[in-house]
């Protein structure tokens, strides 16, 4: 209650309103992500008092994860590295005239999981941050196995195929110094790869370039994707909501415990909510076709994640990802000793910021829903109009993260190969699956490795390690019970 | 008033407006023109973008730039892509750089990392970060002299989380384990608040981490400071003994901050800098940011500077070659 009059302030809801507003800018527009806005304003925080200032940076966080999934959804371009996922079945959506019911679930996914986020926060962030310190090197290996293992999930037709592009992606992930001897691997002499190939420069390379390559071969239309008229096709229907009762409550959860763990992230989050939605399914089949759970999932997923992430920095002091890192040095730079002392020493910017954060979400929820049919008109325009729009948005998205040319010759090679995957039928999603997940997990092997000397077995002697390796392997086993369910169907009809 | 008067009073006047811009701008006839860029290798958060937008703060409070400061983040291959960035800038009065310890190292160990910091302008050294050696308040260790005792018992069983073999870390490491015998291993995480929560989850044994991080785990009671890595005790840790003290005769090996310029830069510019980072230097804004974060004032001008590329360069090229770390320079 405290907290609600802090964030009540006419002056603190303001800042939390432009948070939100901004981030839901940066999170449409790719490349410009939360950590370099945030960067960017600190010098103005110094004008404001430190809660007002942490409201609106904390809402630009959480409202860039709204914004993420606009441009997945209408154009395949990820907005930002936790929307990837949503481009698998909120494009194919768009491109079957439901970009309208795409976004809306999305916005509505975000406000239920960030609200969901917010509550674990706010209810069980001491105890669950002492949980999360249990985790180490031989965990996260397991989590991050138990995140390829959803390769199987992702695969199209061939399971070969997936295999093959997860190992492509694992390569990618292996460019660049290595940590612990400082050798420069697979750099080709150049410099600018000592510090590895950027993520988004593949995501928005493979999916976006490589959609609109494939596209331009097709000429027969002037318009890309067909837009139903009336308002009421532009929104997402009974049915929708209903379809995504479990995602809701997936993406929530699966967001939020990965998110309190210092060493995963937000992309790791929409994954594995993914998976496992796909796992579950009765209709698993058709996801990566256009079925609004597999928008749902991860988009909720990515949403508490931030209310997760917040947990290990705000009750210990220890960031987790680039934009808790950046929002740890500004607590430093405004005098403030984040550390496990900072909530019980300061009560009210704590919970005024938990309280903001209720009600940004609702505020993003407002803002977001009435956009979305604005936005599905977006696909209106002929497609010479679009395909040089995208391209653009693509190009400035990658220079303006990096201010490389090199990545920008990058992309345009990436954008290659996934023209060239999509020729051969190669799903691009093991592919990113790999990218994200290689370089954490073979950091986190090595590691557990030093801390045993050398002996496979800790990986299996920690109890979290083993529950999550054996997980994995389940996963990897559902084609097989797939095809014997099969086999066994088809003996009981003959 | 008689106008040979007045026309005095002005000429006092516009002296003493003058006069009190002599010793920066109309004495060396430089001044930045347009916002001056700051390029960091860190990424936002990181510890140089941290001082660097500090400092930009400090300087823009104490007035003591006609222009901004804009911190630009150069990440990649230690320092590598931050050094070569201004070496593309050569010439440029209007970009400076932040460097670290990590720009000297990162050249002897990875043969794409071509500029080192001796081939920018040196212009001033500003911090030392001397650095404390912690374990988690139930660890059996009272003393460091307790942890290389258990360390030499157990040979390879203890282990240390910190960031990559060149730095600063695995360099204390280094220097104790030659000369005490005893061998940890070492656990590198390329984030602090990993290489923290190692230590926390009581995943690792033992951490050597900047005072102000740890002050606030000590207040929580989460754990115990066995040494500082520093040549005088720090104000912050009164009761705990230096290295020498507690009996290893190590150099304290600080983390060592300051600025750079691109090459090609005129002496008048460097001395319009040195003169800005000296007057920062003694600004009370310096003095509380030294205090609040534990570091050691480490001014020196950009003669001395140079000099003491060389020395550190050296040093660390033995140590990384006592740790079978394969330098390439």
């Amino acid at each position: 209650m405290q907290g609600f009059a802090v964030a009540l302030q006419p002056a603190n809801l303001l800042w939390c309103l432009v948070g939100v507003v901004l981030g839901t800018v940066v999170g449409i527009m790719p490349g410009l992500g939360p950590p370099a806005t945030i960067a960017m304003l600190l010098p103005l925080t110094f004008l404001m008092n430190p809660a007002g200032a942490m409201i609106m940076l904390a809402g630009i966080y959480y409202g860039a994860k709204y914004g993420g999934s606009t441009t997945s959804i209408l154009l395949n371009v990820p907005g930002e590295s936790a929307s990837v996922v949503t481009c698998l079945d909120g494009y194919q959506m768009a491109r079957q005239g439901r970009a309208g019911a795409a976004l809306g679930i999305a916005a509505i996914a975000s406000f239920i999981a960030g609200t969901v986020g917010v509550l674990g926060l706010m209810l069980v962030a001491p105890p669950l941050a002492k949980v999360a310190l249990s985790f180490s090197s031989p965990e996260y290996f397991a989590l991050m196995a138990l995140g390829l293992a959803m390769v199987v999930l992702l695969a199209g037709r061939s399971m070969v195929k997936a295999l093959l592009a997860m190992l492509v992606g694992l390569w990618i992930a292996g460019i660049g110094t290595d940590l612990f001897s400082t050798t420069s691997r697979f750099t080709f002499g150049r410099m600018e790869l000592l510090s590895g190939v950027d993520f988004v420069v593949v995501a928005i390379g493979v999916f976006a370039i490589g959609e609109v390559l494939a596209n331009m071969e097709a000429r027969e239309e002037t318009r890309l994707l067909p837009v139903p008229k009336g308002l009421r096709n532009l929104l997402p229907t009974l049915q929708d909501l209903k379809d995504c009762r479990f995602a809701f409550a997936n993406g929530s959860v699966v967001g939020f415990l990965v998110g309190v763990l210092p060493g995963a992230g937000s992309t790791i989050a929409s994954f594995i909510s993914y998976g496992l939605e796909k796992a579950v399914s009765r209709r698993r089949e058709r996801f990566g076709t256009g079925v609004v759970e597999g928008v749902a999932a991860p988009e909720g997923a990515n949403n508490s994640e931030t209310g997760g992430a917040l947990v290990p920095l705000l009750t210990l002091g220890i960031p987790g990802s680039g934009t808790t890192a950046v929002l740890l040095a500004a607590l430093v730079l405004w005098g403030f000793k984040p550390g496990p002392l900072f909530i019980p020493e300061n009560p009210a910017l704590f919970w005024g910021l938990v309280a903001s954060m209720y009600i940004g979400n609702v505020m993003l929820l407002i803002l977001n829903l009435p956009l979305v049919p604005a936005f599905a008109q977006v696909l209106r325009a002929p497609v010479f109009v679009l395909y040089p729009v995208i391209l653009g948005i693509s190009i400035v998205g990658v220079y303006s993260a990096s201010g490389s040319l090199f990545d920008v010759a990058l992309l345009a090679a990436f954008g290659l190969l996934g023209y060239v995957m999509r020729k051969l039928d190669y799903p691009a999603a093991p592919l990113i699956l790999g990218l994200v997940l290689g370089g954490a997990m073979e950091r986190a092997l090595r590691q557990s490795l030093m801390m045993s000397e050398g002996s496979l077995s800790i990986l299996v002697a920690r109890p979290i390690s083993a529950v999550m390796l054996s997980l994995a392997l389940l996963i990897l086993l559902i084609p097989f019970f797939t095809k014997v369910n099969a086999w066994r169907l088809r003996a009981l009809g003959s | 008033m008689a106008p040979a008067r007045a026309r005095f009073v002005k000429v006092i006047a516009i002296m003493a407006f003058a006069s009190s811009f002599a010793d920066t701008a109309f004495a060396q006839g430089f001044r930045p023109a347009r916002p001056v860029e700051v390029v960091v290798h860190t990424g936002p958060g990181g510890g140089s973008d941290l001082l660097a937008r500090a400092v930009a703060l400090m300087v823009e409070r104490e007035k003591l730039l006609p222009v901004r400061m804009q911190v630009v983040n150069k990440t990649g291959g230690g320092a590598a892509v931050a050094a070569a960035y201004l070496a593309e800038k050569k010439g440029d009065p209007n970009t400076i750089g932040f460097f670290t310890g990590v720009w000297l190292t990162s050249p002897l160990t990875s043969a794409e990392a071509r500029v080192s910091l001796k081939d920018l302008t040196p212009v001033v050294r500003l911090v030392l970060e001397p650095a404390v050696i912690a374990v988690k308040t139930d660890a059996p260790y009272k003393t460091l002299a307790d942890f290389v005792a258990a360390a030499r018992q157990h040979p390879g069983q203890l282990k240390q989380s910190g960031g990559s073999i060149t730095s600063r870390d695995n360099v204390v490491r280094q220097l104790l384990q030659k000369h005490t015998g005893a061998r940890w291993a070492f656990i590198s995480f390329p984030g602090g608040g990993e290489r923290m929560a190692a230590l926390l989850g009581g995943h690792v044994n033992m951490m050597v981490i900047e005072p102000a991080e740890a002050g606030e785990h000590i207040r929580a009671g989460n754990i115990r400071v066995l040494a500082q890595v520093s040549d005088r005790r720090l104000p912050g840790f009164p009761a705990v003994p230096t290295l020498k003290e507690a009996g290893f005769d190590v150099p304290a090996v600080p983390q060592v901050r300051g600025v750079v310029a691109p090459p090609g830069i005129p002496r008048e510019n460097v001395a319009y800098w040195e003169d800005i980072f000296l007057k920062l230097t003694r600004s009370n804004s310096w003095r509380k940011f030294l205090d609040d974060n534990q570091f050691e004032d480490g001014y020196q001008d950009a003669a001395e500077l140079a000099r003491f590329y060389d020395e550190f360069t050296d040093r660390m090229r033995e140590i990384l070659k006592d740790a079978g770390i394969k330098t390439v320079r």
